[in-house]
């Protein structure tokens, strides 16, 4: 068994109190990743983003890994910012693994990240541990991306489960409408 | 030739750029090593120690809002409003670093508020309660669930919720 070199992995994180900001670069970096670029709010995420995408000699990076994000920010909070992630032009990866950290553990609050397309929620107070399995779950378990009229994210299904009863599902890979995209 | 159908879904499957990033192309399972994990873990618990101090700092942000509370009540819904966002910020971190009572008192200062219409001079006093309640927590450095001392903060804490929501 070997283990995992994160080396080369460039992560962004997003985090407005200072003391958890730190706290999480440190963390990440003894776990090993190369190169944790951190920002305070989700409008500070945005322009380095962009600048990734226009000048990314300048910047050092050439591409985002993982983002992992505070929910509740100001001015431009984990949620607005994640949008912009998956839907905006300007995005330079609308696929990038997206990690939302949150004390917003209520289900209602889960399912409204999960319907705008987050990857992984890292619920506080969190353990080195949580954070390792996340990271693992985004590297281990990545889910083809879905692409509907209200919808564009990760495939919501996470397992495959025997539905009880018929299978209502409408579409197959064959179907017609249905487009696979494969890179 | 019929006519195709528009597109109704897309699905995109790339293949797993990350996994060769980080695992390399040798089969096998891949792990984050234990003696890893355990130094971020003691690296946390080293950066924990200062934790009280950070904490101690929002705990005088709670106080000099509720002294504008008192002070100008016609700002009590903006004091709300940055109380709201502290209690917030401190119930996320309390348990994480050996302080779930604070997380605990945190909480219940966040779950009143959020009003912003129909504030007394009840909320006012509760919220010097819960300020109270975490001061003590940080001074006597009370980690854990505080055996009989965090049982009594707890128990006075509640006991002052339900006078002033009884008044």
């Amino acid at each position: 068994m070997s283990d995992y070199d994160f080396d080369r992995v460039n992560v962004l994180l997003v985090e407005d109190s200072q003391f958890i900001r730190s706290l999480l670069v440190n963390s990440l970096k003894v776990l090993g990743v190369g190169n944790v670029y951190a920002v305070e709010h989700g409008g500070d995420a945005i322009h380095f983003l962009q600048r990734v995408k226009n000048e990314p000699m300048r910047v050092g990076v050439q591409q985002i890994d993982i983002i992992i994000s505070n929910w509740d920010m100001h001015p431009i909070d984990g949620m607005m910012f994640l949008r912009w992630v998956r839907r905006h032009k300007d995005s330079p990866d609308r696929f990038v693994p997206f990690m939302m950290i949150t004390s917003y553990t209520e289900p209602e609050r889960v399912l409204q990240a999960r319907e705008m397309g987050v990857n992984e929620m890292l619920a506080k107070p969190f353990t080195i541990k949580n954070i390792g399995e996340k990271l693992i779950s985004i590297i281990e378990r990545p889910r083809q991306f879905v692409h509907t009229k209200d919808y564009f994210g990760p495939d919501r299904r996470r397992q495959h489960v025997e539905p009880d009863g018929p299978d209502r599902r409408v579409l197959t890979d064959k179907s017609e409408g249905v487009e696979i995209i494969r890179g | 030739m019929a006519e195709k159908k528009p597109v109704i879904v897309r699905f995109y499957r790339f293949k797993n750029r990350l996994k060769e990033k980080t695992a390399g192309l040798a089969p096998g399972k891949v792990s984050i090593s234990p003696e890893a994990l355990e130094a971020a873990e003691k690296a946390l618990q080293k950066m924990a120690e200062d934790y009280p101090d950070w904490v101690s700092g929002l705990i005088v942000k709670l106080q000099e809002q509720h002294g504008r509370c008192v002070d100008t009540p016609e700002k009590r819904r903006d004091c709300f409003e940055a109380i709201h966002h502290i209690a917030h910020d401190m119930k996320g971190q309390g348990g994480t670093f050996g302080y779930p009572l604070i997380t605990s008192f945190a909480d219940s200062l966040y779950g009143f508020t959020h009003i912003r219409d129909g504030i007394s001079d009840h909320h006012v006093e509760l919220i010097k309660a819960h300020v109270d309640a975490m001061r003590a927590i940080i001074r006597g450095r009370v980690s854990g669930d505080g055996g009989e001392i965090g049982k009594k903060l707890t128990e006075s804490l509640n006991e002052a919720i339900e006078k002033y929501n009884k008044a």
